[in-house]
């Protein structure tokens, strides 16, 4: 079992590395945006104080860590309907599955290698923090961060899968991707504090993973927050996954089903 | 001699269009098959475009299930025991994208070896016969960038790697020049003769008879003949001995 969850994992590092200019565009993309909301900071960061107060920090902290811990998220366990597509572009999803490997496998192997890249891709954000914007991360409570990154990667990993299921089925019109790219980041407090939006908006946001992730991770990071003091949060992320996670497997397991009946996994 | 594949009452539809309740395209692709193959044996499924090739080699494969009946490879039924099934096929498609155009040929192999679950030793071993067995001495270069004769052996190759009991063919010799298709056809009757049931899909006509033991002849999903030539012109009852010509008065009047 290991060493097709490696072998799989390697063909994804190698296809990666073929794209050899792309990682490098992509830090640049990461810097970029970063001095924009830099100086937006500069400009309007000010007006948000008041609603930073719990967190103890300014606009560019928070959109910081909310835009790295978003990228992993959209990354790393959001984007396996995106894997799915690559592999029916490229005809090799059927080739994958006529192989004796259980879909349980390929999806593992599909999610640790997003978790990989989006890892990468986290650093990035943060060492453009720590050294070019001088960022304090020294009050993070590590075993805080560690949990609650776990609680959002099984509970996003869920809807990725759950949006995976759409597109073996439908091919297009995905609207779960598009609720974890679009609407999460608008109304779950990756750009700016839940606080801001409308009270009917705030009321919204609570029915989103993201919004308790987001919020637990800032406290874990820059005020050191226990567990104990972030339970609640906790608890709600523990809710999601163990309702998510069955929920998209067994979804996943349908889809495959409904591509083998309509004879349409290869399709697009 | 035991039987390796059976076929009992399979049908199989595909919707084309509409959604269940609403006003439905359906198009029958295969229509109450039943056919048994025997170890060892070579069969030639031929039929026109549409006629349901594919699919029945793809049901074969465990990639489509079908609507109805049952389809029992060695023992083990499509639909319940795949992962055994998987493990003793080996399908070279008739789609030249099934590899991952960005890795190497050998990348690509050696890829799928492991999800066959050779281990590393195995993998060069396997790979160095093959690679003699189909005269391939360049692996190293990134897929796409091969001709479509060395695409349809690195299919071929693929579909070996785990040494499976039933190799097969979904039209191998497509779109190849004539010098590369007999190439092909040589190495097909020389896995034949190594002791592998060989299955394949192909509209030449001369290119089966050449190869095979046996011939199903599928028009519109349905089987319009099956078993030997000479079983086929009895059933025709034709005075040639032309595959081709026994091929049209099956055919003739469906």
């Amino acid at each position: 079992m290991l060493k097709k969850i490696f072998a799989l994992i390697k063909k994804d590092f190698l296809n990666e590395a073929s794209y050899k200019f792309a990682f490098i565009f992509n830090i640049f993309s990461v810097m970029v945006s970063l001095l924009i909301y830099y100086f937006i900071d500069k400009l309007f960061g000010y007006k948000m104080n008041w609603h930073l107060e719990e967190y103890g920090i300014n606009y560019f902290s928070y959109v910081l860590l909310g835009m790295a811990f978003f990228s992993y998220i959209g990354t790393g366990v959001g984007s396996f309907s995106a894997r799915i597509h690559y592999e029916q572009i490229q005809g090799t999803l059927e080739s994958l599955l006529i192989t004796p490997t259980p879909v349980y496998i390929i999806l593992l192997s599909m999610g640790l290698w997003n978790l990989i890249f989006a890892t990468l891709n986290v650093l990035v954000y943060i060492g453009t923090g720590v050294f070019l914007f001088k960022i304090n991360f020294s009050h993070i409570n590590i075993l805080s961060a560690t949990v609650v990154l776990i609680l959002t990667i099984i509970s996003f990993s869920s809807l990725g899968i759950l949006s995976a299921s759409f597109v073996i089925v439908f091919k297009r019109g995905n609207p779960l991707g598009w609720i974890i790219n679009n609407l999460e980041g608008l109304l779950g407090g990756v750009y700016f504090p839940v606080g801001v939006m409308p009270a009917f908006l705030q009321f919204a946001a609570k029915f989103l993973p993201i919004t308790y992730a987001i919020r637990a991770m800032q406290l874990a990071v820059y005020k050191g927050y226990t567990l104990a003091k972030l339970k609640n949060e906790c608890l709600l992320l523990f809710f999601f996954s163990i309702i998510l996670l069955p929920l998209s497997l067994s979804s996943f397991k349908f889809a495959l089903k409904k591509g083998r009946e309509q004879g349409s996994l290869a399709k697009l | 001699m035991s039987v390796i594949i059976e076929f009992k009452n399979v049908s199989k539809k595909f919707i084309l269009s509409g959604f269940p309740g609403q006003k439905m395209t359906v198009t029958t692709a295969l229509q109450n098959i039943n056919f048994t193959l025997e170890k060892y044996k070579s069969l030639a499924i031929l039929g026109p475009n549409g006629a349901g090739k594919t699919t029945l080699l793809k049901i074969i494969s465990t990639l489509i299930l079908p609507d109805s009946g049952a389809v029992e490879i060695n023992g083990y039924l499509v639909g319940k025991d795949d992962g055994k099934i998987k493990s003793i096929i080996g399908l070279a498609s008739a789609e030249e994208r099934t590899f991952y155009s960005r890795l190497s040929g050998n990348q690509n192999l050696e890829f799928f070896a492991a999800l066959y679950g050779l281990n590393k030793k195995e993998i060069q071993m396997r790979l160095g016969q093959l690679f003699k067995l189909f005269a391939i001495d360049y692996g190293d270069r990134r897929f796409d960038s091969y001709s479509t004769g060395m695409k349809r052996k690195f299919c071929l190759i693929r579909a070996l790697l785990h040494n499976p009991e039933i190799l097969l063919l979904d039209e191998p010799t497509k779109s190849l020049d004539y010098n590369s298709a007999c190439e092909l056809r040589e190495y097909i009757g020389r896995l034949n003769n190594e002791g592998k049931t060989v299955i394949f899909t192909t509209h030449n006509i001369e290119e089966a008879e050449n190869l095979c033991d046996l011939f199903l002849i599928l028009y519109r999903g349905e089987i319009f003949g099956f078993g030997t030539k000479e079983e086929l012109k009895n059933k025709a009852n034709s005075h040639s001995a032309d595959l081709a010509e026994i091929y049209l008065k099956l055919t003739q009047n469906a």
